[in-house]
């Protein structure tokens, strides 16, 4: 599948098609394992905007919240590094993968979970800096980007490659830019579907629905905090695959893969356009014959 | 090739520049797999355990700090 030269343009794109083969069951699963983390981290914020600048009070009920999300973060690591390896091979065989992709080597996902932490810490300790953070998202990227590089266990090595991809940094910045915006649009899609449900819903009756109108609005700390976390969710598949696609891109330009596919392709190409001249060739002959045939002698 | 075999060169492979034939060159590739250390192993577990608990801990050091900015 791969088609085009290194472009965000074309990554975005051949990550919309690896989506759409690996939606079933492999986003769900995806969605799945990050439901939990989703919705405590939804949980978290919302304790820190009710305990407000009396915080520091509260340590041990952020704390207990904080360690039950960290055990739900390992939970959905694990569901990120299935999700690559699927798109891995739906963007090397162009069909959906079937069971194989269960088959995630022990030792990648081991160095997945070390470069994620990492990131994680990272991304936590520079939040106030406003750059850190995005800079921790595009090497989490590239982290779930290089996982199926990790044959074995190492402590460096995953670091390494993903450096090795950060060394082209424009495109992983574009990603996340282009990603950053996906998630407001995802967002308002989101809200408008769960109005459309609402108010469908309030047609039904025998219910409590009128309430409904006053949960589901914008004035609801909580509902705001999960359409975020619903939204995050939406968009996490397409920048799992479009990590993931970016770095076989960039490793096939490296090898010259991009070109020995390119070759095979005009090929292939050729044969097509061969077969089709040949079979226009023979139905002219079967039309010239048929025509003789009706001519009387 | 290392076993002296007569083999045609379609059915020989170069590796490092050396011809070998089929059973030679699994042998070859079976020589060079590593195991994964169990220092390795070691090392990662227990970075990612240290760096998930200090995670937890930052996470909720910079929480309480924003909301107390608000």
């Amino acid at each position: 599948m791969i088609r085009t030269p290194l472009s965000t343009t074309s990554v975005l794109d051949e990550a919309a098609e690896v989506v759409s083969l690996t939606a079933s069951p492999w986003a769900a699963l995806l969605m799945a394992t990050a439901l939990p983390y989703r919705f405590l981290q939804a949980l978290f914020i919302d304790q820190l905007i009710e305990v407000h600048d009396s915080a520091s009070s509260y340590g041990n009920l952020l704390g207990a919240t904080a360690n039950v999300i960290v055990i739900t973060i390992v939970i959905a690591l694990a569901g990120r590094a299935i999700y690559a390896r699927a798109c891995r091979l739906a963007a090397a065989r162009g069909t959906a993968p079937g069971r194989e992709a269960w088959r995630i080597r022990p030792a990648a996902l081991a160095c997945y979970i070390l470069t994620a932490s990492v990131t994680m810490l990272v991304g936590y300790v520079s939040l106030f800096t406003i750059v850190g953070y995005p800079i921790a998202v595009i090497f989490a990227g590239l982290a779930v980007g290089t996982v199926e590089m990790n044959e074995r266990v190492s402590v460096t090595r995953p670091f390494a490659h993903i450096f090795r991809h950060a060394k082209t940094v424009a495109i992983p910045v574009a990603l996340t830019m282009v990603f950053f915006c996906a998630l407001f649009v995802a967002l308002a899609n989101l809200a408008a579907a769960a109005s459309l449900a609402t108010w469908l819903a309030s047609a039904i009756g025998g219910f409590d629905a009128p309430n409904w109108q006053v949960l589901f609005s914008p004035g609801n700390r909580r509902y705001v905090l999960l359409l975020f976390a619903g939204a995050l969710m939406i968009v996490e598949p397409f920048w799992i695959a479009a990590n993931v696609i970016y770095v076989r891109k960039a490793g096939a330009e490296e090898s010259g893969d991009d070109l020995r596919a390119w070759f095979d392709e005009l090929r292939s190409d050729e044969l097509r356009s061969d077969e089709l001249r040949s079979d226009e060739l023979r139905s002219d002959e079967l039309r010239a014959g048929e025509e003789l045939k009706e001519v009387p002698a | 090739m290392k076993c002296t075999k007569m083999l045609c060169q379609e059915c020989a492979t170069q590796w490092d520049g050396i011809w070998h034939c089929a059973s030679c060159l699994g042998t070859a590739r079976g020589a060079t797999v590593e195991r994964s250390p169990v220092f390795a192993w070691i090392g990662v577990v227990g970075l990612s355990l240290l760096f998930l608990y200090l995670g937890a801990r930052v996470m909720v050091w910079t929480g309480a700090m924003i909301a107390g900015l608000f």
